[in-house]
């Protein structure tokens, strides 16, 4: 289920890309911008009014236009930022811009069509800004401009925005904001803002002065487990003096249930992401190890070849790409790509990470490890020389430095469900995770190549005897398993550091994964990375995130004397088995 | 037969030991400093820092070449021994530090109020002396026993000493670890009574390694050539049918385990003082795999050969390092593939191996029916563990 999740964004970002919406959007706007230009042109009469009573009135009015574009010059009218200009015939507002040139003058903008402001003769007006007195504001006049401002940020277009502001005005706890909730309750459509009008309607109504009626905001408060409110309800319910106390504390008792559920669901899913990329960077060592016995201390490098590989189409993709290896110059032109089209990139690189990363494999297999299947403490030391240089490699072609990944607007923000925030990497990452799991339980079991490898991992000689070619198969299989540690690193340079020792952070890890699931299993591997990333996810709170691996280090060792070939066993009768 | 071989070997090794003991040394002492014969202070450290490193190649030899056990944490009871002797010598150096204080400098900046508990008996020199063999030891005791005991062997003794490294590493990069966190110990000025900085002290310590050397070569050579030996290297060959004969091969393991955690622990000790200076990047998992290469480059199975590993390598890279720094990483690995791919004998088996690779080529040249000597090339540790465990 989570794996739908996780593909929403990319639908929507798909979507974004059929032109019939995009085309749609400027009607929709112009529209928009008619009004936008009303509504300044109040603003500007409001802030011309001679008398105080008229601004006040002018400005309450203002609230109605629904329109944000008046807010910037509300704040700034409210701050004292804007200027009076006396043109003869009518005064009009403006503000200074930023910009001060060479003699400390500053443009002036006019605030109801926010075009500059110009003399008789259509020259640009400058002016000093300690010359200028600005237009004066009553206390009661900010209060009404503050009013309107709050009620245009209730009017907000984006869901988000609104939420937050109703929950300003909750947090407040002032009884004047009652009305305005209230009558945004009846127009508002929105589930998340309708749920944040309920919580802000009762937030200050924990500041009725009738017991009753605090009463009723207090359950309230509980029921729908508004974690804000938890210190004032405390507050509540720490004072002996209120009738309420009881029925406070019960809601905080409610309330802090409901943190702890939080905490704990939101371990799991960090545990189970943290798993989920653990299995990712493991999965491929579980076919290079786990099937076929080779100790491949470079897979950590295959990770990191994959990761470059997304580096480098994301470079294609981009501005392009100039590298100097070994003393040369190569640049890669780039398509100079923007927005959606852009964040395609990805989608690219991921079958690209995984063919580099199966070519490289396959050369080594070819040239090294070929020589080295009887000898897996050999293939072990071999490796980890085919590492350094590899490590050298990356340092010497994309620099010492880690490379900048830019990653698709779709992999990164987050949902919240429920208070429980999932970021949309983490959520990709489970949902990349069930299909590569999938994709390579498909491959070994469904298809003609799984089942050789199955045959040759099982009895190489058997195999052999009835016309396998075992070498070939050998290759295949070290291929297939460079390639998935490459899809990994092309998933993990999302998500952290990309550099030449990007390898190096992974391989203990993957290799305790693939030991505690037991050797030679896929379903041991999956359950050992999963438990090893919620047990590390759930120490991590109490003892530090070293010591939380460390402790997950030691915990892996016992664990390894109650069952010292993992998890799952593959039985045999061989003594070696 | 075996009579001839040995006193050369005894004469080789006094001549060794002569020439380390007694002839660098006065080169480094008493000719001019711009005379062709001198060896300068810098030379004469580099030596001393080698022939340590010989001293933990020897300990990875002794496991893995006469064992069978390729463990991974080697580097991390050097580093162990190391940190013993450094907190020693941390203590000494009194008031002379950067914060004249009695407390050593990072626990001065790291706002530590006193000397924490198990600082406190490295005062005593002998206290840090039995601990850098004793703390080293009793870790490989604990985790040998707990490995041995589950029958855990092969690759994934490998893996699991690994881990231990690298969670020790990551510990003692903790600041609040008590041991100087990322920086380590360091800025040590006496021993003994003797100020570090000066030449003679690190003569003397140079003349300390090679005598370490030679005494656990000593050891190590009447290690193996007891029955112990025989059982340790069946142990080796063929682990299962040892088992069979009844012999309890984890105590076996076990023990050799810990002595070896020991000598790495010595080493560590020797090479602290100097280097100068001790931190976690010591105990990487790399620097195992590091002491590996020597001891493959060596010749390993033999004990010589780590010896000649540890120098001819550690020589070369220091060579390299300042030569062409962007690509000693390269060599490094090119070196370690082509060690195990084309020379299972090392630098020591290498004359044999060519012997082996001429007489083959006469073979083919003038083929013989049965060839002579066909035992004898088996002489190569060619036959060296996992070929005959694994099917």
């Amino acid at each position: 289920m989570k794996s739908k999740i996780s593909w929403i964004p990319i639908l929507i970002s798909l979507v974004a890309l059929v032109p019939g919406v995009v085309a749609g959007a400027p009607a929709t706007s112009a529209a928009k911008a008619t009004s936008d230009a009303q509504a300044l042109k109040q603003l500007a009469q409001a802030i011309a009014s001679e008398s105080e009573a008229d601004q006040i009135a002018l400005t309450k009015a203002l609230a109605a236009t629904e329109s944000q574009a008046i807010k910037k010059g509300l704040i700034t009218w409210n701050e004292g930022g804007v200027y009076l200009y006396d043109s003869g015939t009518a005064k009009i507002p403006y503000v200074l811009e930023d910009a001060v040139d060479a003699d400390g003058k500053q443009k002036a903008d006019r605030v109801d069509t926010g075009e500059a402001l110009k003399d008789d003769k259509g020259q640009p007006l400058l002016f000093v800004s300690s010359d200028l007195t600005a237009v004066d504001t009553s206390s009661g006049l900010r209060r009404a401009i503050q009013t309107t401002l709050d009620m245009l940020a209730l009017a907000d277009p984006d869901p988000q925005a609104r939420r937050s502001a109703v929950m300003k005005l909750g947090m407040s706890q002032k009884q004047i904001y009652i009305p305005l909730l209230q009558d945004r309750q009846t127009k508002e459509k929105d589930k998340t803002v309708l749920a944040g009008l309920d919580e802000a309607l009762a937030l200050i109504g924990l500041g009725d002065s009738d017991p009753a009626a605090q009463d009723k905001a207090i359950r309230r408060l509980g029921e729908i487990h508004s974690i804000g409110s938890r210190q004032l309800l405390s507050t509540i319910a720490n004072n002996p003096n209120s009738p309420n106390a009881k029925s406070a504390s019960a809601s905080v008792k409610l309330i802090d249930e409901h943190i702890s559920w939080i905490n704990f669901y939101g371990t799991l899913f960090r545990g189970l992401s943290e798993g989920s990329i653990l299995l990712v960077a493991a999965l491929g060592l579980a076919i290079t190890f786990g099937l076929m016995g080779v100790i491949n201390m470079a897979h950590g490098e295959f990770i990191a070849v994959g990761a470059y590989s997304a580096f480098v189409v994301q470079n294609i993709f981009g501005q392009g790409l100039a590298l100097s290896p070994f003393g040369m110059n190569v640049s890669i032109p780039g398509m100079k790509l923007t927005g959606s089209a852009f964040d395609c990139y990805f989608i690219v690189a991921l079958p690209l990470a995984f063919i580099s990363a199966a070519l490289v494999g396959l050369l080594l297999e070819r040239s090294v490890i070929q020589f080295l299947y009887r000898r897996p403490l050999e293939s072990l030391l071999a490796t980890w020389g085919v590492s350094l240089m590899l490590q050298q490699a990356f340092r010497l072609i994309f620099g010492a430095a880690n490379v900048q990944m830019i990653s698709p607007s779709w992999l990164s923000g987050n949902v919240t469900i429920d208070d429980v925030g999932l970021g949309y990497n983490r959520l990709f990452v489970i949902g990349f995770a069930v299909v590569i799991v999938i994709a390579t339980w498909l491959v070994l079991t469904k298809t003609p190549l799984g089942l050789l490898i199955r045959a040759v991992m099982q009895k190489r000689d058997m195999a052999a005897c009835i016309g396998v070619r075992t070498e070939r198969v050998n290759m295949m299989t070290f291929a297939l398993g460079s390639g998935l540690a490459g899809l990994a690193g092309a998933f993990l340079s999302q998500i952290g550091n990309v550099g030449a020792g990007l390898g190096q952070t992974y391989i203990v890890d993957c290799f305790m994964t693939v030991v505690v699931g037991g050797v030679g299993n896929l379903v041991g591997t999956v359950c050992s990375a999963l438990g090893i990333g919620v047990v590390d996810e759930s120490l991590q709170p109490w003892i530090g995130p070293v010591m939380g691996k460390i402790t997950v280090l030691a915990i892996i060792i016992l664990f390894l004397q109650w069952r010292p070939a993992g998890l799952f066993v593959t039985k045999s009768r061989s003594l070696e088995g | 037969m075996a009579k001839p071989k040995f006193r050369r070997e005894i004469l080789v090794a006094a001549l060794a030991t002569f020439i380390g003991i007694v002839v660098l040394p006065c080169l480094n002492a008493f000719p001019a400093e711009n005379s062709f014969f001198h060896i300068s202070n810098y030379s004469i450290n580099l030596y001393g820092k080698f022939l340590t490193f010989a001293v933990l190649a020897i300990s990875v030899d002794l496991l893995w070449g006469y064992t069978g056990l390729l463990s991974l944490g080697q580097s991390l009871f050097f580093a162990l021994g190391g940190y013993a002797l450094g907190m020693h010598l941390m203590l000494l150096i009194g008031k002379l530090g950067q914060y004249h204080s009695d407390l050593p400098d990072f626990m001065v900046f790291l706002g530590y109020p006193k000397l924490p508990a198990h600082w406190v008996p490295f005062k005593h020199f002998w206290f840090a002396a039995c601990a850098v063999v004793l703390v080293p030891g009793l870790l490989a005791l604990v985790f040998g026993f707990l490995a041995f005991r589950s029958r855990i062997k092969g690759v994934y003794f490998s893996i699991l000493t690994q881990a231990l490294t690298y969670g020790a590493c990551l510990m003692f990069y903790r600041n609040d670890f008590t041991f100087g966190g990322n920086n380590g110990l360091t800025d040590y000025k006496f021993l003994l009574g003797h100020d570090l900085r000066t030449a003679s002290t690190q003569r003397g310590l140079y003349i300390c390694s090679v005598l370490l050397v030679l005494a656990v070569y000593a050891f190590s050579r009447w290690l193996t050539t007891t029955k112990f030996g025989k059982v340790q290297r069946a142990i080796r060959d063929s682990e299962n049918r040892v088992l069979f004969s009844g012999y309890a091969a984890a105590n076996f393991k076990l023990f050799v385990f810990v002595v070896c955690a020991m000598i790495a622990g010595l080493g560590g000790a020797l090479y602290v003082p100097q280097v100068g200076i001790i931190n976690p990047s010591e105990m990487d998992t790399s620097k195992s795999l590091e002491a590996v290469v020597w001891v493959a480059v060596g010749g390993r199975g033999t004990l010589v050969g780590p010896i000649i590993g540890a120098v001819v390598v550690n020589a070369f890279k220091s060579f390299a390092n300042r030569t062409f720094p962007d690509y000693w990483l390269m060599i490094e690995g090119a070196l370690f593939i082509l060690a195990v791919l084309f020379m299972p004998g090392g630098i020591v088996g290498l004359p044999a191996q060519l012997r082996g690779l001429k007489r083959k080529k006469r073979e083919h040249e003038n083929p013989v029916l049965i060839a002579p000597n066909a035992q004898e090339t088996v002489d190569l540790p060619d036959t060296l563990p996992d070929q005959a465990d694994r099917v």
